[in-house]
């Protein structure tokens, strides 16, 4: 089977996934992963879907441009290769050790990229990334939580210094703590 | 006395409500014994509750032994129809379970409790458990309800994929 990437974006109402969605049904497809939610009164979605032979993209974009019309939305279908180890349903697990960072402070461009590239440096691997900005328009506070995958032989100590002369650099706070979960 | 295997998910024994074991007996005793024996097959295991092997009866194994998140600490804890006296202050924190593979989750749990049930011995036992240890506890008392974490987390962002298999 071969997998695409879909992506939709669109002012937030009912009825996008539903929409959305049935095109896959229709045509056969079974979605192996997504993560929706709204960014900015935005809903955005991004999945992606196992497609049975005979299904192109172009087919699906195709059928996607109804829905697309119907509720404003943005969408693109793209055919991904296949990922070692992607398959099966289920995700296999990724090396490394997972770490929470979280990264808050006043509002100003840079602090994504400015943390994000001192994790590439360090050869961490960002596995996930959420950001919101909240307090009032007066004084908006901007939080980041990432989860990150340290590669083997990283000293967590010494990254977190790395990290919280970053942060300061960009006015921020930042905690870096293991997310490990006990199995019970 | 055998490691056995552990159902996963989907299995729909692990959705039913378990039933009371009433009595110790000798198939208990080797029910408890299997419990104790597929924990500690697994590295990092602090507990196992018997519908997880497949059998629908209330009876789990605990062990926080050395665990950094423990306080109360009983060693390895098997109970029978246990039920919960008392239970305070709510404490949230990522759980994985054997039976849920490839997902963790934060669940919020009491963080003291009055736990009790029968022991092996089929003696009434009541335990005092914080922390960790009550963390397990629930659980497990979870897993003789039909209940799994996944059913407890605290919000969908809560739940993650489990990255590290120890």
């Amino acid at each position: 089977m071969a997998h695409v990437a879909v992506t939709a974006v669109g002012a937030d109402r009912p009825g996008i996934v539903a929409s959305v969605t049935r095109v896959f049904v229709e045509h056969g497809c079974n979605l192996e992963d997504s993560s929706m939610t709204i960014l900015r009164g935005l809903f955005a979605m991004m999945l992606v879907v196992d497609v049975p032979a005979g299904v192109r993209a172009e087919d699906l974009e195709a059928a996607l441009a109804g829905p697309a019309a119907d509720l404003d939305l943005v969408v693109a279908v793209r055919l991904v290769p296949e990922v070692a180890g992607g398959g099966g349903g289920a995700d296999a697990p990724a090396g490394g050790d997972p770490w929470a960072v979280s990264v808050y402070g006043a509002d100003r461009p840079g602090i994504v990229h400015g943390i994000a590239d001192l994790l590439a440096g360090q050869g961490v691997n960002i596995t996930d990334l959420s950001t919101r900005v909240v307090g009032g328009p007066d004084r908006p506070v901007y939080a980041m939580l990432l989860e990150v995958s340290l590669p083997a032989g990283i000293d967590p100590e010494a990254l977190g210094r790395r990290l919280t002369t970053a942060a300061a650099d960009l006015g921020v706070d930042v905690s870096l703590h293991p997310s490990d979960a006990d199995i019970l | 006395m055998a490691v056995r295997p552990v159902l996963e998910l989907p299995d729909p024994i692990l959705k039913q409500r378990s039933e009371e074991v009433g009595r110790v007996d000798d198939a208990a005793r080797v029910l408890a014994a299997d419990l104790v024996d597929t924990m500690r097959a697994t590295v990092a295991c602090v507990g196992l509750a018997a519908p997880q092997i497949g059998v629908s009866l209330r009876a789990f194994v605990i062990d926080v032994t050395g665990h950094r998140k423990a306080r109360s600490c009983h060693g390895e804890l098997v109970l029978f129809d246990a039920e919960i006296v008392a239970a305070h202050g709510p404490e949230l924190a990522r759980e994985g379970c054997l039976s849920v593979p490839h997902l963790t989750g934060d669940v919020v749990r009491a963080s003291s409790l009055v736990v009790r049930g029968l022991t092996v011995d089929g003696v009434d036992r009541v335990v005092e458990v914080d922390a960790f240890e009550a963390r397990a506890v629930l659980h497990e008392i979870d897993h003789l309800d039909g209940y799994l974490f996944l059913d407890r987390v605290s919000s969908h962002e809560a739940l993650f994929r489990r990255k590290v298999y120890r």
